[in-house]
């Protein structure tokens, strides 16, 4: 469902030299899997993200969604593609219902399509009570439901989330995790970045690890503890981002 | 869902938005419905209060002995004003009602005929209604000189000789001595000249009267000063004065902060981010933005005109700004000038945005349009000042010619002529704008404050080396040097002793030169465009030559033909015709091998590298390739500025375009053009082809155009051109990506690609 191969995104700086925000990484996702995206803070999981939701564009490398190339077709990839960060933001002076709405209309939904699918969403995350405040009135929790919505308005077959739970509280989280873990079992193609390796623990069979723009360790989750000798997850995650400093070149586990 | 639906979507959302924004309440209602008429009330009114109060002090005359004194005060006490029964009435009344016609009085018919300032109406009153004074004696000139300087009298008064009496014949000098910086002074020494002035006038009276001479003696001409404006026309100079500019500010008062808040803040926000993995191209998000910007500027402006003509009318402040004359508000004007107001909200909206595009944070964008409002501002006031006339380059100036135009519909003078030009090289300036705002909205490096410095945007060495221009880069040029054209052939028409000479045209083939060639030339290299693909340089197949030969050998013919008819409904007029013969005399005197040179060859060369190499190439990136050929070609028109060959050469473009486009090159183009221009001219000329032609029963002199057989096969050869085009095996110029800024400073935008 995701394909991304070799990707890689250079940015300039001001003074002339280049900086490798993201170098060469690859790996698949298929539906109904949850891939999570592991990475200490900087280490190119949101600029990766952004080139697979076609917002950014590639330096070098591929990504296929669907099997349709994102830099060629944005506009036919970006509708597959539900996006969400933890600082999305929402108009504040309009309400949730209007943003969703608006949404609707620029994803082609025909409007009694749009209503259904809004009423649906409302129900799930529970957003009834809100959904005709303002979305500046909102709680963290209560607007990342919202963004949940918004993202999932044109019903996508791929989830991409970045840090999807960043500042929730835990019944917030326990809701989003909770909401992820059906959209998988749905069928859809779930991209996970985050540095919650609890929630990486909970969710993923398989997962990568970035670390300064590299995937450092890539595969199933069972088979890199096995092959770290470690049974935390954290214990795994200090042993590869140790490694990767000291011994050049990713361990990999297939 | 097409783009307009889209559109609509995104302006009526981003409406909402905004004004649901309390900052957009108060700069668009809050500040001109209340803040406004209270300050122009609270300063008008304190304005007059001020004054009134000064005409009522009391002012200290100083003088130098108690004999100069008492004549003073002998002269003030006699004075119409001040005598019992005079109850405040002006001076010049009261002096006519005693004189009776004795001596024709200087009736001041003409006051507040002309155009005077507040302290020069105000300094009237006070000569007419002098203020009450108190004399101070001193003991001689030093010490009068003295008081005035220290301020303990406001004014001082020093006689060179005796006092003046009916009695005598002599003349006496009387000096004021006033402080010119002390408003005070300036009151006092112009109610007292006038006291003065009206005794020495009654002296004069009773001298005549001894010497029996008839008032008129000495007066023998009479001034009188009537006003042929009628009302209305008084009414729209003052307020072409006024309007405009509170529309120029008012409409960039409002539209500042949607500009800022639609991208900057949104950024900001991060909810650009959000809108931005909608399946949505980034022309069309700010499209919509862009609509909505004008739109609360044209409601700002309105509002702000509506509030400040409520204050005017209801306040009572008529009187004060029309300082009583006779004045009637031209509502005719009325409805073209909020028509106006479109053009200027939209060009205003276009640059707020694309200055504002480029701010990463609020904070930033405000930073931005400080300069912009300020620059805004000074064309603008270029436009009101007095003696402006809406002609030449001033009719292209952005809001400077809106200013002019708006004025000189509320003085009532139409000019269609005028109102195209505005209108045209606004929506250019505009468009120009737009394209760059878009450009600069999905920029990684302002979209992602990680993405790198934007710094990017402007240097070279990140520029992406690219086929062809961006159509950004395409309509900044055509905006650029449509504007730089029309100001160095202006400028060349007013070099003395030019115009006629063969210099003349060495300087438009000059100005041809830089603008057409070197300035897309330059461009080019800077962006890291490939010089052969933008304009088209590829060796052109046979078949391409054989179309261009079949245009190149009919348009003149048809040209000729259409320009006949079109005399019927849109005649060239004489001053015009004048004129260009005027330029085109110098050549026929000249060998054909010059002319060739001046009007074929660097008019065919340089247009054809401009329009149909860089601007054609650019265009298609952003508007496809019928969309840029339609544009290229009216630009073309436009740009040899008349109207009368707007059609023609237009039509001539369109034909230019098709064969670049069909064949991959430029040089088909070239050859048409240059054949078009060489048959043109030589067909008039005596060492030309103009003996062959008359003796082939063509006379290109002849007022009835090309005789009908010629129209009909030159007609053949155009079909049999254009068929050519249309379906011979074709070559396409292949076009691998559009330029811009190097890979990683380039947001992938929907849709980009598959162009």
């Amino acid at each position: 469902m995701i394909a991304i191969d070799g990707l890689t995104k250079v940015f300039p700086n001001p003074d002339g030299t280049e900086k490798v925000a993201v170098d060469h990484i690859s790996f698949t996702v298929q539906p109904g899997e949850i891939y999570g995206l592991l990475g200490p803070n900087g280490a190119g999981k949101t600029t990766s993200l952004r080139m697979i939701s076609g917002l950014l564009r590639p330096t070098a490398g591929r990504v296929l969604i669907g099997g349709q190339d994102v830099t060629e077709r944005p506009d036919l990839v970006k509708r597959q593609i539900g996006y969400l960060t933890a600082n999305t933001g929402l108009y504040a002076r309009l309400t949730p219902a209007e943003v969703l709405e608006y949404f609707a209309t620029l994803y082609d939904l025909p409007r009694e399509v749009a209503r259904a699918r809004i009423r649906q969403l409302s129900d799930w995350l529970g957003m009834g009570e809100y959904l005709k405040l303002r979305c500046g009135a909102l709680s963290t929790g209560q607007k990342q439901r919202v963004n949940i919505a918004r993202a999932l308005i044109a019903d996508p077959r791929i989830l991409v989330l970045d840090e999807p739970t960043l500042g929730l509280d835990v019944l917030s989280n326990r809701l989003i995790l909770d909401f992820i873990r059906t959209q998988a079992a749905a069928g859809k193609a779930v991209l996970l970045s985050t540095h919650a390796l609890d929630e990486i623990d909970m969710l993923c069979r398989r997962m990568g690890l970035i670390h300064n723009g590299r995937l450092i360790a890539e595969g199933e989750l069972d088979v890199l503890k096995q092959q770290t000798g470690r049974q935390r997850l954290s214990e795994v995650f200090l042993q590869l981002v140790g490694a990767s400093d000291s011994v050049f070149g990713p361990v990999t586990a297939r | 869902m097409n783009r307009f639906t889209r559109i609509n979507t995104i302006w009526r959302k981003e409406l909402t938005d905004t004004l649901r924004d309390r900052r957009t309440l108060i700069a668009m209602v809050l500040v001109p419905m209340v803040l406004y008429p209270a300050m122009i009330l609270g300063s008008l009114q304190g304005f007059e209060l001020q004054i009134s109060r000064l005409k009522q002090e009391e002012y200290r005359v100083v003088v130098a002995g108690p004999e100069v004194a008492g004549w003073l005060r002998d002269v003030i006490d006699k004075d119409p004003t001040r005598r019992p029964g005079a109850a405040g009435l002006p001076a010049e009344e009261l002096v006519e009602r005693e004189q009776q016609g004795q001596l024709p009085a200087e009736k001041p018919k003409a006051k507040g005929l002309r155009d005077r300032s507040a302290t020069e109406a105000a300094r009237e009153d006070v000569r007419r209604q002098p203020p009450p004074y108190s004399i101070a004696v001193v003991a001689n000139a030093g010490h009068v000189r003295e008081m005035v300087t220290q301020g303990q009298a406001n004014v001082g008064l020093l006689l060179d000789g005796t006092p003046p009496a009916p009695a005598g014949s002599g003349c006496t000098q009387v000096t004021l001595l006033m402080d010119q910086t002390d408003i005070r002074s300036q009151i006092a020494a112009t109610g007292l000249e006038s006291i003065l002035q009206r005794a020495a006038d009654a002296m004069l009276t009773q001298r005549l009267k001894r010497a029996e001479l008839d008032p008129a003696f000495v007066r023998p001409i009479e001034f009188r000063e009537e006003t042929t404006a009628t009302p209305e026309k008084v009414g729209g100079s003052i307020l072409g004065q006024i309007v405009p500019l509170i529309l120029v500010m008012m409409t960039i008062t409002g539209a500042v902060y949607p500009a800022i808040d639609l991208t900057a803040g949104e950024r900001e926000r991060g909810t650009l981010e959000t809108l931005m993995v909608a399946p949505v191209p980034t022309v069309d998000l700010i499209a919509g933005k862009f609509v909505v910007v004008a739109l609360i500027g044209m409601l700002s402006a309105t509002l702000n005109l509506l509030s400040i003509g409520g204050t005017i009318y209801l306040g009572g402040l008529g009187d004060l700004l029309t300082r009583g004359k006779e004045v009637v508000i031209p509502l005719a004007a009325l409805p073209w000038v909020l028509v106006l107001l479109i053009p200027l909200a939209v060009m205003f909206s276009a640059l707020l945005l694309a200055v504002c595009s480029f701010a990463r944070s609020f904070k930033e964008a405000q930073n931005y349009v400080m300069p912009v409002m300020v620059a805004a501002m000074i064309p603008a006031i270029v436009g009101v000042l007095p003696g402006t006339r809406l002609e030449g380059p001033l009719l292209i100036v952005p809001v400077t010619n809106i200013v002019i135009l708006t004025r000189d519909l509320f003085m009532g003078k139409f000019d269609v002529v005028a109102i195209l030009w505005v209108t045209l090289s606004t929506t250019l300036y505009a468009g120009a704008a737009v394209a760059v705002a878009a450009r600069l909205f999905g920029q990684e490096a302002v979209l992602f404050a990680d993405s790198g410095s934007v710094k990017t945007l402007f240097q070279r060495r990140f520029f992406k080396p690219a086929d062809t221009p961006s159509i950004a880069q395409a309509a900044l040029l055509l905006a650029v040097i449509f504007s730089l054209m029309f100001f160095a052939q202006q400028q060349l028409l007013h070099v003395p002793g030019v115009v006629g000479t063969l210099w003349f045209w060495v300087g438009i083939a000059a100005i041809m030169l830089v603008l057409f060639v070197g300035v897309p030339l330059g461009a080019a290299g800077y962006m890291r465009v490939r010089i052969g693909t933008t304009f088209a340089l590829a060796r052109p197949p046979g078949m391409a030559l054989l179309a261009a030969l079949c245009f190149g050998l009919s348009t003149w013919v048809l040209a000729q033909a259409w320009l006949v008819f079109q005399e019927g409904w849109l005649p060239l007029p004489r001053a015009m015709e004048q004129a260009f013969e005027q330029m085109t005399r110098q050549l026929g005197d000249t060998s054909p091998l010059v002319m060739l040179l001046f009007l074929g060859l660097v008019p065919a060369a340089c247009e054809e590298f401009f329009f149909r190499g860089y601007a054609l190439s650019g265009l298609r990136n952003g508007v496809g390739k019928t969309g840029a050929v339609l544009i290229a070609a009216l630009a073309f028109g436009l740009y040899h500025h008349s109207v009368h060959r707007l059609i023609s050469t237009s039509a001539l473009g369109l034909l230019f375009g098709l064969l670049v486009v069909r064949y991959g090159s430029l040089w088909p183009a070239f050859l048409a053009h240059l054949m078009h221009n060489a048959l043109s001219g030589l067909s008039i000329r005596e060492d030309g082809l103009k003996p062959l032609l008359t003796a082939l029963g063509f006379n290109p002199a002849a007022d009835g155009g090309p005789p009908l057989p010629w129209i009909i096969g030159a007609g053949v050869l155009l079909a049999i051109g254009l068929l050519l085009c249309f379906f011979a095996p074709r070559r396409e110029i292949a076009l691998e990506s559009p330029a811009g800024f190097r890979q990683h400073g380039e947001l992938a935008e929907p849709g980009a690609a598959q162009r």
